[in-house]
């Protein structure tokens, strides 16, 4: 339990912090995608024998790579295209997984999480990428809010902007890969979305918006896990449900406030 | 002679396969206010944005305060630092939770990796006397996402003047403003740019600014059209040669204020 709990707090956490940029950058949708094409690198693990995580990481870095340079360059919307890629990716592993393993369970494992299955050591890789992912975002803030707000602004300002978009991409696939194990693939994006959104809602400046996003992202990760447990309910459900609680809160508060969603 | 602060020499930029700007040539001197004027699609924006290194170029050279523009786009951070831009638009400004003063803040960090909280007292301080020099030190706290234009216009200034500059560039400043609130905003680019010594480069449609305001007028239609005091430059037969025989005329009011001469009559 208490491993659940610290994987919760810093998977929630994670999403929260990077979430909170991520959403601004408009990446919602391709962290989605990158969730769901992360169990083809499941499944090719599965397939070479390897330990997933393993191959879940390389293969995470290398199809953000390869899908952002592709949305970028391609004639048609970026969102068609990455529905595109992740349903195939979605659609060959499910296939490859049936084929080599046949026991449903795994894959509704993979797809919607198991805590069970998080060892001591993944625990401490993702409260280690915490601290990364913390000291990168804070060290590169000012490219992280100029590239969001405008790329011209920002190459005019001297940021990088090619170099801060692939870093900041290859971090995401990073943190993708190493949740997909607690929280499964289908709500991944969850994790990234929902408590950047609830802070929009309830921030009145950025710093306050990147400390209430990870905020809202560890606790709901550890309020959903410990629900999880105690009701023996699916992990990454049951933190999407407390973010989405979280989310419905912030909606009423600033609405009573006056804000409403335009903020 | 005043010191060149930009020195572009055979630029030529492409968009979409096709040259939108073709072997143009000029020079900016310090603490001087050059209007970049041309019909819509002439390739306005492209020049500028291919200056600062926001587009690539497919020929030619760019010197900033005698720095060369790399192919890439880049430059020393510290010309880099003396160096601002206004684009037209901010798109997702509307979305964005940022408040003015972090806004403004960015505008005095240096680029590069650097901790939140080092120097905090030095950038606090120099975004409050940006804001005040601005007439913004209400908006301190406020979203960026809920100023009015105007308000949003008068805070990018202050993103300008929060550290020392030499060069400014606006792609359209005035556009989406009022008559009065982008004369305020004229006036206190004028005052900002006598008292900072900025060399200001800036895209306009409005002629009738252009001549109260600038001392050179570049025309540009994909290739440099003329180049010259706006007496000059905006004279009818220079604005027939730019705009076509289609222009309309354009109707002059004679202002008290303004220094200029009346060239562009009714026709």
């Amino acid at each position: 339990m208490q491993r659940a709990l610290l994987a919760g707090l810093f998977s929630g956490g994670l999403g929260g912090l990077l979430g909170s940029v991520a959403v601004l950058r408009q990446l919602s949708f391709f962290s989605d995608a990158l969730g769901h094409s992360a169990l083809l690198g499941i499944s090719l693990g599965v397939l070479l024998g390897v330990e997933p995580t393993l191959v879940l990481i390389p293969f995470a870095v290398l199809f953000a790579l390869v899908v952002g340079q592709l949305v970028e360059r391609s004639r048609l919307p970026g969102d068609a295209l990455l529905n595109i890629i992740y349903s195939s990716s979605l659609a060959i592993a499910v296939v490859v997984l049936r084929l080599v393993n046949s026991r449903a369970g795994s894959l509704e494992q993979l797809l919607f999480g198991d805590i069970l299955g998080v060892s001591w050591p993944d625990v401490a890789l993702q409260g280690g990428l915490l601290l990364v992912v913390l000291g990168y975002l804070l060290l590169t803030r000012r490219s992280q809010i100029l590239v969001s707000l405008d790329a011209g602004l920002a190459v005019s300002q001297g940021v990088a902007v090619a170099w801060q978009r692939l870093a900041f991409v290859v971090v995401l696939a990073v943190v993708v890969a190493l949740s997909i194990k607690a929280v499964g693939v289908l709500l991944i994006s969850a994790f990234v979305v929902i408590p950047a959104c609830a802070a929009r809602l309830l921030s009145e400046s950025f710093g306050g918006y990147m400390a209430a996003a990870s905020g809202l992202g560890a606790s709901c990760g550890v309020l959903g896990l410990l629900a999880s447990g105690l009701l023996d309910l699916p992990s990454g459900p049951s933190v999407v449900i407390v973010q989405l609680l979280a989310f419905l809160a912030a909606l009423l508060f600033s609405a009573t406030r006056g804000m409403a969603l335009r903020g | 002679m005043a010191e060149t602060v930009l020195e572009v020499s055979g630029l030529t930029v492409g968009r979409a396969g096709e040259p939108a700007v073709e072997n143009v040539s000029f020079s900016l001197a310090a603490e001087t206010d050059t209007a970049l004027v041309g019909p819509n699609g002439a390739g306005k924006s492209t020049l500028v944005q291919a200056v600062l290194g926001i587009l690539p170029r497919q020929a030619g050279e760019v010197r900033l305060l005698g720095a060369p523009l790399s192919r890439t786009g880049r430059l020393p951070a510290a010309v880099r630092a003396q160096v601002a831009y206004l684009p037209q638009q901010v798109t997702v400004r509307g979305r964005f939770p940022l408040t003015v003063a972090e806004f403004v803040g960015l505008g005095w960090e240096p680029s590069g990796l650097r901790l939140p909280w080092i120097g905090r007292h030095a950038r606090e301080a120099a975004v409050r006397t940006a804001l005040a020099r601005t007439g913004c030190s209400d908006l301190a706290d406020r979203l960026i996402s809920a100023l009015s234009t105007g308000q949003w216009k008068r805070v990018l200034l202050a993103f300008c003047v929060v550290r020392p500059r030499r060069l400014l560039v606006l792609d359209e400043a005035q556009a989406g403003l009022d008559p009065q609130a982008a004369e305020q905003f004229q006036s206190l680019l004028f005052d900002l740019r006598r008292s900072e010594g900025w060399a200001v480069l800036q895209i306009s449609h409005d002629l009738d600014m252009v001549r109260r305001t600038c001392d050179r007028v570049i025309c540009l239609n994909r290739s440099l059209r003329c180049v010259g005091s706006p007496d000059h430059a905006l004279s009818p037969a220079q604005l027939e040669r730019l705009y076509g025989r289609a222009y309309v005329p354009y109707h002059h009011h004679h202002h008290s204020s303004g220094g200029s001469s009346g060239t562009v009559t009714h026709r």
